[in-house]
């Protein structure tokens, strides 16, 4: 074999060498986007799962009636509703409270709508320091003003779409006039009685109590038939699914 | 000067041997904490969302959506570390989550905010009284971020699918051969 031959040969062999490493690179650009692909797709819809699971239509239906109890609870149940019991211990200046409100809120008022449970709300104020709790206390003195009803309802939803960014003043009485008006509390003595803070001393009162009797650790606490629920009660399939459980 | 000549006399062979493993481990150990990471906050997603809003940087929408998007995503770059696949980019993106995570606490210390990373769950407003851990977290996460950067060194270590599937460049898999390859191309 002359030089020549010798060296064609070796630049076939090349040649060949380097369309396979072209192909090879090829198959590999094309398992790389394929994963990165799926990759993307898989973590795109279970974003959606989670957004779902996230979601509760908002309830439009008649509430169930809701009274001020002398003690300080409030109570939405239909009449003869008596179990299970859903106790919701809650302030208003607390932002889990209000991620709780948001995410199962309308869930709970559709479940005792139904007549699937008696709910218990405990409005109470479990913030020691100022502003935060003067805040709070303002805030449940002034729902207490109303005496129960779709305009409690209205008034307490309010209270936590109008909850103040921590730290900041907020929940100031003139606003907590215009909005209980807003919710459908009656004229004068509404207004009255959240200028003077009538309800305040037997608030504070009432939340000491319920903290040291209900041995709560912190807001938002729920729980079921006096079992403490953790995540569930932060997605409102979970919840509804927990509650038309114990209803059975 | 006892021990030192010995250190020199590593063999190089035991190296390429030992090295791959390391990867591996390093992919396990940051795949654990991403997987453990995200598994904690899937659960409930409105408080994933919460966590998020807590560090007040992004507004409501956005925040939402990294809320939904997080977990998921933390749970994927987890899994495809343990089998080992894509392994020097999901390392990347590991690594630059976990930047992204330091510089959100950064942000939240320097801002004075008083709350919980919620990197592994919880997270939002500490309860008055309770002080925030901002320089453990971000020491936590930089240590997170040098297992990322060995993995995307050493890409993909021993037991990895990107070999199986010959995603893997040659000179990563530490083989002799390969080095030779390389002169005969070169000659």
């Amino acid at each position: 074999m002359g030089k020549s031959a010798r060296d064609s040969a070796r630049e076939r062999v090349r040649a060949e060498r380097e369309r396979e490493e072209k192909r090879a690179r090829r198959n590999r650009r094309i398992v790389v986007s394929s994963v990165v692909l799926a990759a993307v797709v898989l973590v795109g819809l279970f974003s959606l799962v989670q957004y779902n699971r996230n979601f509760s239509a908002k309830f439009t239906g008649t509430l169930a009636p809701i009274t001020v109890q002398p003690d300080g609870t409030v109570v939405m149940a239909k009449p003869g509703v008596q179990k299970p019991v859903l106790d919701i211990y809650e302030d208003f200046q607390c932002p889990a409270c209000k991620t709780l409100e948001d995410a199962s809120g309308e869930t709970v008022k559709e479940l005792a709508a139904q007549g699937k449970v008696k709910v218990v709300y405990h409005p109470i104020t479990i913030f020691q320091q100022d502003p935060l709790k003067s805040n709070s206390v303002r805030a449940a003195s002034a729902l207490r003003c109303v005496p129960g009803g779709t305009p409690w309802m209205n008034l307490h939803d309010r209270l936590f779409a109008e909850q103040p960014t921590e730290g900041k003043n907020g929940f100031e009485l003139a606003d907590l006039v215009a909005w209980g008006k807003e919710a459908g509390a009656a004229g004068a003595d509404y207004e009255s009685c959240v200028k003077n803070q009538t309800h305040a001393p037997a608030h504070i009162k009432f939340s000491e109590d319920t903290v040291a009797g209900s041995k709560i650790e912190g807001t938002p606490t729920v729980r079921l038939n006096g079992k403490e629920l953790g995540n569930e009660a932060f997605v409102p399939g979970d919840l509804k699914e927990t509650i038309m459980n114990a209803a059975k | 000067m006892v021990g030192s000549p010995e250190k020199t006399q590593v063999e190089p062979r035991t190296v390429v041997q030992v090295l791959p493993w390391v990867t591996t481990a390093c992919r396990l150990g940051l795949a654990g904490v991403l997987i453990w990471a995200g598994a904690a906050k899937i659960g409930a997603p409105a408080l994933s969302v919460q966590a998020v809003e807590a560090y007040e940087l992004l507004p409501e929408k956005a925040a939402e959506i990294v809320g939904y998007v997080l977990p998921v995503s933390e749970i994927v770059l987890g899994v495809l570390l343990v089998v080992g696949l894509l392994t020097r980019i999901t390392a990347v993106a590991s690594g630059l989550l976990m930047a992204l995570f330091v510089a959100g606490i950064a942000s939240a210390w320097a801002r004075g905010l008083n709350i919980d990373c919620g990197c592994f769950g919880g997270g939002g407003q500490l309860a008055p009284g309770e002080s925030p851990e901002y320089l453990q977290e971000i020491l936590r996460d930089l240590g997170y971020i040098a297992l990322a950067a060995w993995i995307v060194w050493r890409a993909p270590g021993r037991l990895a699918l990107d070999t199986v599937l010959g995603l893997a460049a040659k000179r990563d898999t530490g083989g002799e051969e390969d080095v030779n390859d390389d002169d005969e191309e070169r000659h």
